[in-house]
């Protein structure tokens, strides 16, 4: 699809998401996510492409009669109308109105006014209003933003729940990685009204297609370097038992990848020359002494950093002035006791490498 | 006391001398006429029936006027308040227009579209309708000279509600014009009432574009401004007292619902 909104552009967006699946957009502000949602709904006029739902071309449809359900950030819940008005707008009956509002957790809110509501219970009417209605397509922008904790997983849970049981199909922008993590079967990166990369949630975050994207998604360590193909060295590899056996059998080479000082192992298809290697840092293992596993990359360091956030704990080690950062959970730090100052061993294996 | 302190002291005296003289301006003939006219004036409404019939033929005159005005300029100011399309800036200065001209110019010129020589006016005319020197043309006039101020009130009330609501009610199955009454309509009321009272108020203040168009049957303004050439100030001083105090009418209107507003403001705040 391509549109416009005064001077910014949505230009050769194109993703699909299957009928019934689960879709998140992922994107920094302004990226052009809710103008997506908006296009989509026929809210917003395509300018050129192509914009189909349950198979069928929706380009000449209106909004009312394209069966999608939208949910904005901010709710936008009519306050002229009470929130039994709101969540009764769209639906068939007032008696499927108040099922979903149960089923929602909503039903406590019933009865009330709109304009005492706070912005989570605004999200949840929204939310129940557009599921009352009983739509094809569920549109969400940043639907469970200002929900409590405790009221985000019931929500999220039964939002998921009634996705599969009514088949609806959603697309959901989000700027959680671990909401689109939990909930995405496709997410869709976008950036400057552009997508950058869309696929299977999990093949994005690690196989990220450039190291803006790697950044974009968190990734903690994004080393530049050279790459350079090991043509003479498959039995060793084998031998390391890295789930590398053979790589060129499967179309890919052994690589080495170096980084200044540091010299990486990996596999890959990625061409010779410059480039980006990505490891999350939840993939390298720290220990005191050589762990004796079977990862291809070993490094010894001195850590200079252990930030602790609740359950996680982010390490920073120096290995030859460059850092690493390895996230590994608050009870295995406490356990080795992890200093500023103290030397460890930095393993990952080859396949937590990859090369963009 | 610094020199920066006197200084500001000074200019705060300055300012407020200067702003209450305007006020003193604005407020002092006002007082002076309820003051010195107004007693007689109510009291001239039992006795006086042409007073009466004129009061009655101006009410009537300037409210068919609003609801023309209603009628035409809500669409209008909605399309100008949601829709971008060429010539937009041109229909807003041409609905502007009527505010720029002299009210008599624009009588003059209605004279021109509707008198018995012009097409409509002849035509009107044949089929038993007379609009100069009928109330029909009163009430033309003050439509003429007093639609614009519906039409810009309307506007911004269309345009202070955000159009996601409207959004939100169509992917929820409303086609355009089920959204726009149940949504837009209902939360741009209030401006459209302030809106229409404001014009309703300038229609029955309204002098110069009547006089031209319709001099008998007279309107309130017409017939204070009448008893003025032919009787001098005091026969015309009831009558002008009685249309002033006929202004504080809508002005209470509106401050009501400009109250009404701000306390709903406050309710909604945080939505959209």
């Amino acid at each position: 699809m391509h549109t416009r909104v005064g001077a910014f552009e949505l230009r050769d967006v194109s993703f699909i998401v299957p009928r019934g699946n689960y879709g998140v957009v992922i994107g920094p502000a302004g990226s052009g996510k809710t103008t997506l949602l908006e296009t989509i709904a026929g809210i917003r006029p395509l300018r050129a492409g192509m914009v189909a739902l349950d198979g069928r071309d929706a380009r000449a449809l209106p909004p009312e009669a394209r069966r999608v359900g939208f949910v904005y950030q901010h709710g936008y819940l009519f306050p002229h109308l009470s929130v039994d008005e709101n969540i009764a707008y769209g639906a068939a009956s007032t008696e499927r109105a108040r099922e979903t509002a149960a089923r929602l957790g909503a039903d406590d809110l019933l009865g009330r006014s709109v304009r005492g509501l706070s912005g989570g219970e605004r999200q949840l009417v929204a939310i129940a209003r557009a599921l009352a209605a009983r739509p094809s397509i569920l549109l969400l922008d940043e639907p469970f933003s200002a929900l409590d904790p405790r009221r985000r997983v019931r929500v999220r849970r039964e939002v998921r729940a009634l996705h599969q049981e009514w088949n609806i199909t959603v697309l959901q922008v989000t700027h959680d990685f671990t909401e689109a993590g939990l909930l995405g079967d496709v997410a869709i990166l976008l950036d400057g009204g552009r997508v950058l990369q869309s696929g299977p949630p999990e093949r994005v975050f690690r196989e990220p297609a450039s190291p803006y994207i790697a950044e974009f998604l968190g990734a903690e360590n994004v080393l530049a370097g050279t790459v350079h193909h090991l043509r003479d060295t498959a039995p060793d590899w084998s031998a390391s038992a890295d789930d590398l056996s053979d790589p060129a059998a499967r179309g890919k080479h052994a690589i080495e990848f170096r980084a200044g000082p540091l010299t990486l192992y990996t596999v890959g298809d990625a061409e010779e020359g410059s480039g980006h290697a990505v490891i999350r840092a939840e993939e390298i293992l720290l220990s005191l002494e050589p762990h004796p596993s079977s990862a291809r990359n070993v490094f010894r360091g001195r850590i200079v950093e252990v930030a602790s956030s609740g359950a996680l704990t982010r390490v920073t080690v120096d290995i030859h002035n460059t850092p690493l950062i390895a996230a590994l959970t608050t009870r295995s730090a406490d356990e080795l006791g992890l200093t500023p100052g103290q030397e460890v061993h930095a393993s990952f294996k080859a396949m937590a490498v990859h090369l963009c | 006391m610094t020199p920066s302190r006197i200084s500001h002291r000074v200019a705060s005296v300055v300012a407020a001398t200067f702003a209450s003289l305007f006020l003193l301006f604005l407020v002092a003939p006002i007082a002076e006429l309820v003051a010195t006219g107004g007693g007689s004036g109510l009291r001239k409404l039992t006795t006086d029936a042409e007073l009466r019939s004129s009061l009655w033929l101006t009410l009537v005159t300037a409210t068919s006027a609003v609801l023309c005005g209603v009628a035409g300029g809500t669409p209008i100011a909605y399309l100008l308040a949601r829709k971008q399309f060429r010539g937009r800036a041109v229909l807003s200065a041409i609905l502007d227009l009527p505010l720029l001209i002299p009210h008599p110019v624009a009588g003059i010129a209605l004279l021109l579209v509707l008198g018995r020589n012009s097409v409509v006016g002849g035509a009107a005319l044949d089929a038993g309708l007379r609009i100069v020197g009928s109330p029909i043309g009163i009430a033309v006039a003050m439509l003429f000279v007093s639609a614009p101020l519906y039409v810009s009130g309307a506007r911004e009330a269309f345009a202070r509600v955000d159009p996601r609501y409207e959004a939100v009610a169509r992917t929820l199955g409303d086609p355009p014009w089920r959204a726009f009454r149940r949504v837009s309509l209902p939360l741009s009321m209030r401006g459209l009432i302030a809106a229409a009272v404001v014009m309703w108020a300038r229609a029955v203040s309204e002098f110069g574009a009547i006089v031209v168009i319709t001099y008998n049957p007279k309107a309130a303004s017409v017939l204070s401004y009448d008893r003025f050439t032919s009787f001098g100030l005091s026969e015309a001083l009831p009558v002008a007292a009685v249309l002033a105090i006929l202004a504080l009418v809508p002005l209470t209107v509106l401050r009501a619902l400009r109250y009404g507003r701000t306390a709903a403001d406050t309710g909604w705040a945080g939505d959209g």
